[in-house]
């Protein structure tokens, strides 16, 4: 009787495994070659604001749907932290903006609105902390100049003379990218009549609905930019870097994995959209939804997961 | 490098040494130089704190006089130590903004003066209620009416103990003002704002000596003011009282 019992568990475990091998075999999509990736751990953390958590998510479930040992830590810190986490081995994964790390690494270096520019700025700066850029995505989050909808001219040009009260983030009062580009008389030259430190996010859009501010520097891929009515102003002098988003990944990870994880990575890359990093944060900022929930129905929605 | 025209913004490089920071003339003096954002400050704590004696000091008085609310009063001391000063500040803003008060000064006001009524407000009526009643009852065995009785006698000895109410408020209100730089404000607290979002630890912990600094020296100004404060007789009849707890000898 007892012996019965257990040979009949053992035919279950063995049939669910069976079971189990045979739709683990599926999930390949086909592809002959491809076994399961053998390597280290590939740990990545979402910088500590919507977008950049979710972009994580993304990328760290897709992973993990490949097969590949995956840790996505709890989202701390901004682009120094991420950075710094690279270089100490505490991150072997980061995704960032091309313009941004460029004003991070190399600060008094002229930026440029053409992402492969920027990338080949960033390339030789991240070798050298022993990091490898991969594909830049089509999907970017841009630096905007946004006013309310009321507000003469479509240009960033056309209101340096409108005295317009200024706000941004503290990170952008030091940045020649930023308010010392738009007020210096060699680029834009923009004579603001006030100016407030925000907190980037969206009490930006608070202060200008308010009128206690006329113009404040968000990002392109803000929900509230179309919600609330708001205007982006054409940055007719190019004084904002091309900010796509790119995959940045310890080299000795990717040696260690080989030519199958940056192929893996470069295939996620091509498929985001910027009106997917629009969609996402709508998603995250305007229906609370979580992060990595809004991830994984996009990855399921593509196929990739 | 810091080259500064009118609302040119001043960005302090993030290799600054803390000394250089504060030996740099234009740290002190400058457009958002530490002289003007310790005024800013003072300015506001100083109508934070008379606000909150104008309320505080006569309603416990006269709740403690009248021997009301007893349980009341406890209950003012635990809201005010669970209030998250930065949580209501936050939370007023978006209100004060879509009403049309803007940022400042009143969500960043109401929060502070919440954080200062409840020591004032616990000092005074611990102060009255526990009056001699002795000096109570001789007092209106004088003729006095309870108005004299309260404010010549019930609040006139319990002042010392009440301004301790007061100096504990204001370095409080001191110390906490700061956080209006993340919300929309200036005042001292902006170096620790763009200390954490330049990522210049000079600065970060230059502002935060800052603040420290100016706490401490108020707790200082406030200590000495209740000694100068204290009528003279006053002083000689505390000093007899600490001998006589000393001693044990009953008063």
């Amino acid at each position: 009787m007892r012996r019965r019992t257990v040979l009949a568990m053992i035919a279950m475990v063995a049939a669910v495994a069976m079971f189990a091998a045979a739709c683990g075999d599926d999930d390949d999509g086909g592809d002959a070659a491809s076994t399961t990736p053998d390597g280290p751990t590939i740990t990545l953390r979402g910088q500590d604001f919507s977008e950049s958590v979710t972009i994580a998510e993304v990328y760290g479930q897709y992973l993990e749907a490949k097969g590949y040992d995956v840790e996505i830590l709890t989202p701390a810190g901004f682009r120094t932290e991420a950075i710094d986490g690279l270089r100490n081995g505490d991150l072997n994964l980061i995704i960032d903006y091309i313009g941004g790390s460029q004003t991070e690494l190399a600060p008094d270096e002229d930026t440029s609105a053409d992402p492969a520019e920027v990338a080949a700025v960033i390339t030789p700066l991240f070798a050298d902390i022993g990091a490898t850029v991969l594909d830049y995505s089509p999907a970017v989050d841009g630096d905007a100049f946004v006013v309310r909808g009321d507000t003469e001219g479509t240009t960033i040009s056309d209101v340096a003379d409108a005295g317009l009260k200024f706000g941004a983030s503290s990170q952008c009062f030091e940045r020649p990218q930023c308010f010392i580009g738009l007020t210096d008389p060699d680029v834009y030259g923009i004579e603001f009549s006030g100016r407030t430190t925000l907190e980037f996010g969206p009490l930006l859009g608070e202060a200008l609905k308010a009128k206690e501010v006329d113009a404040v520097i968000w990002n392109t891929t803000a929900p509230q930019i179309g919600t609330e009515g708001f205007k982006v102003l054409e940055d007719d002098k190019g004084l904002f870097p091309a900010q796509n988003i790119a995959p940045i990944i310890s080299t000795e990870v990717l040696d260690a994995y080989g030519e199958q994880l940056s192929t893996d990575l470069n295939d996620l890359s091509a498929q985001i959209t910027t009106d997917d990093l629009l969609a996402w944060n709508t998603e995250t900022d305007i229906n609370k939804v979580e992060s990595d929930e809004v991830a994984s129905d996009w990855l399921t929605e593509k196929g990739l997961k | 490098m810091n080259l500064i025209a009118p609302l040119q913004g001043v960005s302090v490089p993030r290799n600054i040494g803390l000394w250089e920071w504060f030996s740099n003339g234009e740290t002190w003096t400058g457009e958002g130089g530490i002289l003007s954002s310790v005024v800013e400050t003072l300015t506001l704590c100083a109508v934070v704190l008379a606000v909150s004696i104008a309320i505080a000091v006569p309603l416990a008085a006269v709740l403690a006089h009248h021997r009301r609310a007893e349980l009341g009063a406890t209950w003012i001391l635990n809201i005010g130590r669970a209030i998250p000063t930065f949580a209501i500040a936050g939370l007023l803003v978006p209100i004060s903004l879509t009403q049309g008060y803007g940022f400042e000064p009143w969500p960043i006001g109401i929060a502070l003066t919440m954080l200062a009524l409840p020591p004032i407000f616990l000092t005074t009526y611990t102060a009255v209620r526990q009056t001699d009643p002795g000096a109570v009852d001789a007092a209106r065995a004088m003729g006095f009416t309870e108005r004299d009785v309260l404010v010549r006698v019930e609040l006139a000895l319990g002042v010392g103990l009440i301004l301790g109410g007061i100096r504990v408020a204001a370095v409080q209100v001191v110390a906490t003002e700061p956080i209006r730089a993340f919300l929309g404000g200036e005042g001292l607290g902006r170096y620790v704002r763009d200390g954490l979002g330049q990522n210049n630890d000079s600065l970060l912990i230059g502002g935060a000596i800052l603040v420290a600094g100016l706490a401490t020296l108020t707790g200082l100004a406030f200590g000495a003011l209740e000694r100068v404060a204290l009528p003279r007789g006053f002083r000689r009849l505390r000093q007899v009282q600490v001998q006589n707890t000393r001693t044990g000898v009953a008063r």
